[in-house]
């Protein structure tokens, strides 16, 4: 498995390079890739997403803020600097074949990460995301061809909160958010924190795809 | 030959189709991208599993369809 670091990068760039790879995953060329980024300002509307969303669209055009649409699955959310957002680009063709087994992969490598960067998360069965406490800190949105993944999660660690405040995120009125730097009270080290993430996704992959049970992977 | 919606998911057996990539008489090839179609977090490309032309498109954008149900039909060339 390769990790391909973007440092912080447009939005559309980094899609153009994740359809590059997905292609390139899905002809054999490339190994499992795990692309992290930081984006700068951008909406996303999942396809679920459409126009039925409400968010102050009025505030992120004062922002210059852009809302883009997404072929990922999912409503909508925000990313900018300081959130890092993993896209896996991850054959499944050869392994188990299912989706709720995949979300549920991400929720729980993310939550263990968190874990050992200090932030009390957790994945739940009753809802999406990655959680603390009644807070959301992860969000989810992906999409498959012919198995192979792409898109994926979004984990709050250093960034400003307030646009959220300003969108029901993934179409949940009345979600909260929250970040690592508010669980902590003090900013991660993202170069630090992206190694964890990275280190604990590959040991995950391994062990969620070789046929060990999930639930016995995180206890 | 029938397009079944494949079983995505133990826990989601349903997914509504967020678009059909190609329309009735269109000629396709195998594993071209036929429709799309999205559970609660995840888009999923149905791709086509042969040579041939998309004969009849029986469920249409917007539709819930379940895991096993037959979308549509091709003939195969």
């Amino acid at each position: 498995m390769e990790i391909l670091d973007l440092g912080t990068a447009g939005y559309t760039g980094v899609l153009e390079k994740q359809i590059d790879l997905l292609n390139k995953r899905i002809a054999g060329e490339v190994p499992d890739t795990l692309i992290m980024v930081e984006h700068h300002p951008v909406v996303t509307l999942g396809r679920l997403g459409a126009e039925s969303n409400a968010f102050d669209a009025e505030y992120f055009e004062k922002q210059n803020i852009p809302v883009v649409p997404s072929r990922r699955g999912g409503e909508i959310t925000c990313h900018a600097p300081g959130q890092l957002v993993m896209y896996p680009v991850v054959d499944l063709k050869n392994r188990k074949k299912d989706v709720s087994f995949y979300i549920d992969f991400l929720e729980r490598t993310v939550s263990a990460s968190l874990n050992k960067i200090g932030v009390p998360a957790e994945h739940t069965p009753e809802e999406r995301g990655v959680w603390v406490h009644e807070k959301k800190i992860a969000f989810i949105g992906i999409a498959l061809k012919q198995w192979v993944t792409y898109h994926g999660i979004s984990v709050n660690l250093n960034n400003d909160l307030d646009p959220f405040t300003r969108m029901d995120p993934c179409g949940r009125k009345g979600t909260r958010v929250t970040s690592a730097k508010e669980c902590l009270a003090r900013e991660v080290n993202m170069r630090e924190t992206k190694k964890v993430f990275a280190e604990q996704f590959a040991r995950d992959l391994e062990k969620a795809y070789g046929g060990i049970k999930l639930e016995e992977i995180w206890t | 030959m029938d397009i079944i919606l494949p079983e995505l998911s133990g826990k989601e057996t349903e997914a509504v189709i967020t678009a059909w990539h190609a329309k009735e008489e269109d000629p396709v090839t195998k594993d071209q991208d036929l429709l799309e179609v999205a559970t609660d977090k995840a888009t999923f490309d149905v791709p086509a599993p042969c040579d041939g032309t998309l004969v009849k498109i029986l469920r249409k954008e917007t539709e819930e369809v379940r895991a096993g149900e037959i979308i549509a039909e091709i003939t195969e060339s």
